[in-house]
């Protein structure tokens, strides 16, 4: 057996193309198309009165104008509500150009085409729409308020209402010997990939076929979406995902607007059509996440063990739901982490507001419900005078309680059930990691200089890879080139070098003879796409499936041709051979050759499959009833329920006792997604999932005023951290493989992230003394927290909470 | 668009004597920043980059004078003695990118108050050389700024350097912004002690709608200052100093923060500034910075 | 309505190029558009991501913030000039992909470029000095762990290389410009 590839850090077969400027992204593409460029609403909520396109006429280079009333048939109708649910109240989703109404900034009202982006621009600067403006509705309190509505014919904002109960929560906490209430705040950030999203369209009139490239995260869904609204075949539109700068969540929506003005505009007129969104647009007109905001209460035994969870949580959804509610039913399911709550109850409404819509944005749900949990577990510890982490050790799942059903449906439409999980390893892991025993002694010595620090600790417990499944499509050419295709998309995550470790083994072929092709679906039409950290666990798993299949075939050919058992015959690099004679083997390629019975020559190797050539077995036909010619193999795989990864981090904080300026000294983490596939890959995920965690925490905030504009829709304002804010990340893994799929492995996408918010909050109240309930913290908001606790306007955290080590102070 | 490419000092004054309304353009880290937002559309750009001699700096008595398109790193490489806060205030600046394109006379032109470039100039007294067709005239720092993005450069004028002079005692610079790189600053202070004059200079960014002195602070730090040994302030004096410097401020809420922490985090550095000028001044002997 | 044209001359990677572009055609759009240059990216417009880095006359530059007309007579280097002739990587590209420096590859571009030049005027820098060198460049993916690795391990090969060449070790100095 050559050396297993499955597990290695091999460095990515991507990268040879990407640092040589040799990738191609959507704005790489399609030198000669025509560029477009939207009309995009200036207010918040108004009524478009009248829209004069007159002045931008005569520029030259315009080639169309476009508005709602150009529009017909499914493209005219709003755009589909993806994924519906029964707790959705009324699913408003907007059009692809605003008919009559607009309900955030930034919603595109009329499409210009245009020679390029500089003259479209400019013709989109002299098109003049009158607008009747409306009142806004900005922020969780005005839409729950509801003195203003969002959607004319609703007498409320209320998108969604959901409850889920295991037990009988609230008469737990009545009857539990402590009970905590807690009110907890966290603004809204976004995705904010390196590259916006993009569509790029071309339409062969005489084949009435339809090829769109788009930048995102879902190949076949936008073929469908796309097919629909253009009212063509599915068999007419093929989609291709290129090099994709990045997703983190928001290019899972689909149909975006402009993913079918562009390439109903490509077929109107008869020319590709290109649309690459600027960041400012990405800012406004693209999606957000996060805002939530929930009340907690919380019974619980002197021990620190949850008896009863009550949890009711208000969740901004912006100006339209088509995503449906995926994100407060993740928050609300997986608020629950690696404990056992007791009896749970949590409740979430869902709010239109005048504002960019909410999807999910990496972790999607996940960040807020660990903030929720562990800001739980922290305030129990502070109430009991506990170490923090004996708290969450008390309420612990035990890896002998698996698998553990939670009682839920999760987002998936699925059983919560965990499948494994080692919770109190981990839990040791980070405290080693992290020296959380000798931290107390750390943070006198720093108190002695006036120097404040503290430390913070949270858990996380993530559903990945939900189904309803991907497929994986395996052939070896006679070349003896393996080609992989799988339908999911790929957006940095290293998936060809990935799934190319996974064929390498199965097939025993060496990696450089594979090559991967995700997200297109003239090489794979059906998938779902890459979201929830599906991507490895999903289609790792159909084409570790799908080249098992294909190994199958060839060991059977083989076994003909060398006239062995198949069950002795191995492949190694590429060869078909016999177990313990390797001098007696055929080449995987001439295997490829011998699938595929043919009646023409056109090489030496064909020659070999030729119907003169060889002996002929005249009882059976050339290709048997059961088999199909070619040595390729496709499976799909269908998991029962998601597979759950965890993982738990800890950081310690310094803040500056006059600017309140925070510094983080220490990021540490313990991750467990099962198997893994490339450490090198998944060590990666990690480290850019705490620099959003991080960034979620202490800088990125969308910041609306009262009217619904964007404050902040820029680089320079909107403060992603550089080198310099992201700290050095620690990491240890632990590996409880998942029994739910062949190669044991968990989804890594998401969890850098997921607890980010909950940690840095725990740790900055350590070092403050007084509890933080709202995220992000900036140094002025840490200052103006300080002038309030100073004058007694926030209450010192009780007992020896802030004394992480000791048992009691 | 009107593209103008003078390759002549001369030639640059005339065009902007014919098209006032034009912009002139060195590095473009301002500039394009705004045309690329569509906050503002030029009908005339003056492309500066071919006129010779504004990247230069030469001495200029005691001091010296600095072209005005002499990029931030030129200035951190070459003028760390010369002009410490300014140095201090460009090794500050954004990223190694913007270090190698942006200019103090670009911040000068576009006159942002969160410019890094300001307050050094107001803290060391140095002055804004503008010329134009008319003639060359100089106007001090402390005179430029007039209001909100709005500067005593007239329309026909274009800025030819900034004058420093030698610095007399120890300069400081700092600011506060929630990140590091690129940000524009929440706050930022300069503080200069000129032995000479018996003085203490101060400039205040990113707190008011201009960039600002704090008169009141630099008049009490000059009177409080023990000039013959540097000796340590007392508390009550440093902090009297960061209140001082605070009052002058005129800030806002915005998203980088509000008014009050603007106001506060000022003093601190204030405070700061002076309590380590002073012990620069005590280490370096009295004189040099 | 339409606009006055510039015909230009632009080097770029060592080569001649001619365009005719407006006076507001952006340096990056101009590099993209009118030469195909795809590998340097626009990330944001204004100045603050540095996908769109390349280095003019050495010195790292966002092309996004300069105008094409005004990048005649400078000479441009792009991250498709940063391979020698016979395809053999720069040093920066070989540690990006030893360390996983990258991951969607959007903002590498602009990374490379960057630590091109920086580490020919600080060839063995610390850690601390690896970070603050990629400190205006953003990147969504990584959180900069690797990348930082990568500068470090960019400046050792070149250390190594240039300790293997003939004429030894002087070749990597301080203040060496290509």
């Amino acid at each position: 057996m050559a050396t297993r590839m499955f597990g290695m850090p091999v460095q990515r077969t991507e990268d040879e193309r990407l640092i040589t400027g040799k990738g191609g992204y959507l704005d790489d593409l399609g030198a000669g198309a025509y560029a477009a460029a939207f009309v995009r609403s200036p207010h918040a909520h108004a009524r478009v009165r009248d829209i004069d396109v007159t002045g931008a006429l005569d520029v030259e280079g315009l080639v169309a104008v476009y508005t709602h009333e150009d529009l017909s048939g499914p493209m005219a109708e709003p755009l589909p509500l993806l994924i519906p649910h029964p707790a959705i109240l009324d699913g408003r989703t907007p059009y692809a150009l605003a008919k009559e109404y607009v309900h955030y900034v930034g919603e595109p009202v009329v499409m210009v085409v245009a020679r390029d982006r500089y003259v479209a621009e400019d013709a989109v600067g002299r098109i003049a729409v009158d607008y009747e403006t409306l009142d806004p509705v900005v922020g969780i309190e005005a839409a729950a308020r509801a003195e203003r509505v969002v959607h004319a014919g609703m007498s409320d904002n209320v998108a969604a209402h959901l409850v889920q109960e295991v037990g009988d929560a609230r008469a737990a906490i009545a009857a539990a010997p402590n009970r905590i209430e807690l009110d907890l705040d966290i603004e809204r950030s976004a995705c904010t990939p390196m590259e916006g999203r993009g569509v790029y369209a071309r339409w062969d009139g005489r084949d009435a076929m339809l090829r769109l490239y788009s930048s995102t995260q879902t190949a076949s869904g936008v073929r469908a979406a796309v097919a629909a609204k253009l009212g063509l075949q599915l068999g007419q539109v093929e989609v291709v995902v290129p090099d994709v700068g990045g997703g983190f969540g928001v290019k899972i929506v689909h149909p975006w607007p402009e993913e079918l003005m562009v390439p109903w505009a490509a077929r109107a007129l008869g020319h590709e059509v290109k649309w690459a969104e600027d960041r400012r647009e990405h800012f406004t007109a693209a999606a957000h996440e996060r805002a939530q905001r929930q009340h907690v209460t919380v019974g619980f035994d002197d021990e620190g063990r949850l008896l009863g969870l009550d949890v009711d949580i208000l969740h901004d959804n912006g100006a339209y739901l088509p995503y449906g509610i995926i994100v407060p039913i993740v928050t609300s399911t997986q608020l629950l982490g690696p404990y056992k709550p007791g009896a749970y109850r949590v409740e979430f409404r869902s709010l239109y507001t005048t504002t960019a819509i909410v999807t999910p944005y990496r972790g999607a749900g996940r960040p807020q419900g660990v903030f929720a949990m562990e800001r739980t577990m922290d305030a129990i510890a502070a109430h009991l005078g506990m170490d923090r982490a004996d708290v969450r050790a008390a309420n612990f799942i035990q890896p002998e309680e698996m698998p553990y059903d939670q009682g839920l449906l999760f987002q998936d439409g699925r059983p919560l059930i965990y499948d494994s999980g080692d919770y109190p390893a981990s839990l040791e892991k980070i405290k080693k990691l992290v020296g959380w025993d000798d931290f107390t002694a750390y943070r006198d010595a720093a108190r002695a200089e006036g120097r404040k620090v503290g430390i913070g600790l949270a858990c996380y417990v993530e559903g990945t890879g939900p189904g309803p499944y991907e497929g994986g499509h395996v052939q070896v050419e006679t070349s003896g080139k393996v080609r992989v295709a799988t339908g999911l998309t790929t957006q940095g995550q290293g998936h060809q070098t990935a799934l190319a470790q996974i064929v390498a083994d199965e097939l025993g072929v060496p990696m450089s003879d594979i090559s991967v092709t995700t997200g297109d679906t003239r090489r794979m039409p059906y998938s779902v796409g890459t979201f929830a950290s599906r991507g490895a666990v999903m289609s790792g798993s159909a084409v570790a499936l799908a080249a098992r299949r294909l190994k199958e075939k060839a060991l059977r050919i083989a076994a003909d041709a060398l006239e062995a058992d198949a069950e002795d015959l191995e492949i190694v690099d590429g060869r078909v051979q016999v177990r313990g004679t390797p001098s007696a083997g055929i080449e995987l390629g001439t295997v490829a050759v011998l699938s595929n019975p043919l009646r023409y020559a056109f090489d030496e190797a064909s020659k070999a499959a030729t119907q003169f050539t060889g002996a002929a077995d005249y009882t059976r036909p050339p290709v048997a009833a059961d088999d199909e010619p070619g040595l390729e193999g496709t499976d799909f795989y269908s998991p029962l329920r998601s597979t759950f990864a965890s993982g738990m981090h800890a950081v310690v904080v310094e803040t500056d006792p006059e600017t309140a300026e925070i510094r983080i000294l220490r990021y540490c983490v313990v991750h467990d997604c099962g198997k893994l596939v490339n450490p090198l890959i998944v060590e990666g995920q990690v480290h850019g999932g705490v620099a959003q965690g991080v960034a979620g925490a202490l800088y990125e905030r969308m910041e609306y005023d009262s009217g619904g504009q964007l404050l902040n829709a820029s680089f320079m304002d909107f403060l992603m951290p550089y080198a310099s804010e992201v700290p050095k990340v620690e990491i240890d893994h632990l590996e409880t493989p998942s029994p739910l799929n062949p190669l044991g492995i968990k989804g890594a996408g998401e969890a850098g992230v997921i607890p980010g918010a909950a940690v840095i909050a725990a740790a900055v109240e350590d070092a403050e003394g007084f509890a933080i309930t709202r995220m992000p913290v900036s140094p002025s908001e840490l200052f103006h927290l300080r002038r309030r606790f100073d004058k007694g306007g926030i209450a010192p955290l009780p007992g020896a909470y802030s004394r992480t080590g000791e048992a009691n102070a | 668009m009107e593209f103008l490419s003078p390759a002549t000092w001369e030639e640059a004054l005339a065009a902007k004597s014919e098209r006032p309304d034009a912009v002139p353009i060195m590095g473009g880290t301002d500039v394009m920043v705004e045309i690329n937002f569509d906050r503002r559309r030029p009908p005339a750009l003056i492309d500066l980059t071919r006129v010779p001699g504004l990247r230069e700096w030469r001495a200029d008595g005691d001091g010296v004078r600095l072209g005005a398109g002499v990029p931030y790193t030129g200035i951190v490489d070459a003028l760390g003695g010369a002009a410490p806060a300014l140095a201090a205030a460009a090794r500050s600046v954004a990223s190694p990118q913007i270090r190698n394109r942006g200019s103090v006379g670009g911040n000068l032109g576009g006159a942002s108050p969160a410019g890094d470039a300001h307050p050094p100039l107001l803290a060391t007294d140095a002055v804004v050389e503008l010329a134009s067709v008319g003639g060359v005239r100089r106007v001090p720092a402390r005179e430029f700024y007039l209001g909100p993005r709005r500067t005593a450069r007239r329309d026909d004028e274009l800025i030819a350097a900034v004058l420093l002079p030698a610095p007399a005692g120890p300069q400081r610079f700092a600011k506060v912004g929630t990140r590091n790189a690129m940000v524009i600053a929440v706050v930022s202070f300069a503080l200069a002690l000129d032995a000479r004059s018996r003085t203490v200079g101060t400039g205040i960014g990113s707190a008011g709608p201009t960039p600002l002195r704090a008169p009141g602070a630099e008049e009490f730090a000059a009177a409080e200052f023990d000039w013959e040994g540097g000796a340590p302030l007392p508390e009550s004096a440093v902090h009297r100093f960061g209140e001082l410097v605070a009052a002058a401020a005129r800030p806002i809420d915005d998203v980088r923060g509000s008014a009050g922490y603007r106001r506060h985090a000022l003093a601190v550095l204030a405070r700061r500034a002076l309590a380590r000028a002073a012990a620069d001044y005590r280490e370096g002997g009295a004189r040099c910075a | 309505m339409s606009e006055e044209l510039h015909e230009i001359r632009l080097r770029v990677n060592g080569a001649e190029h001619t365009a005719t572009v407006p006076a507001r055609r952006l340096l990056s759009d101009c590099l993209r558009q009118d030469l195909g240059l795809t590998g340097t990216h626009v990330g944001c417009e204004h100045g603050v991501c540095g996908a769109c880095t390349v280095r003019v006359d050495g010195r790292p530059t966002r092309s996004c913030l300069m105008f094409a007309v005004s990048a005649q007579g400078h000479e441009i280097t792009t991250v498709e000039g940063l391979a020698e002739p016979d395809g053999t990587l720069h040093p920066v590209q070989r540690a990006f992909r030893e360390c996983h420096g990258l991951q969607c590859g959007f903002c590498t571009p602009g990374f490379l470029t960057v630590v091109s030049a920086y580490l020919e005027d600080n060839p063995d820098p610390t850690e601390e000095e690896a970070r603050e060198a990629v400190g205006g460049n953003l990147c969504r993916c990584t959180g900069y762990q690797n990348i930082v690795k990568a500068v470090l391990r960019a400046a050792e090969i070149r250390r190594e290389e240039a300790a293997a060449a003939p004429g030894g070790e002087r070749a990597a100095g301080a203040g060496e410009r290509r």
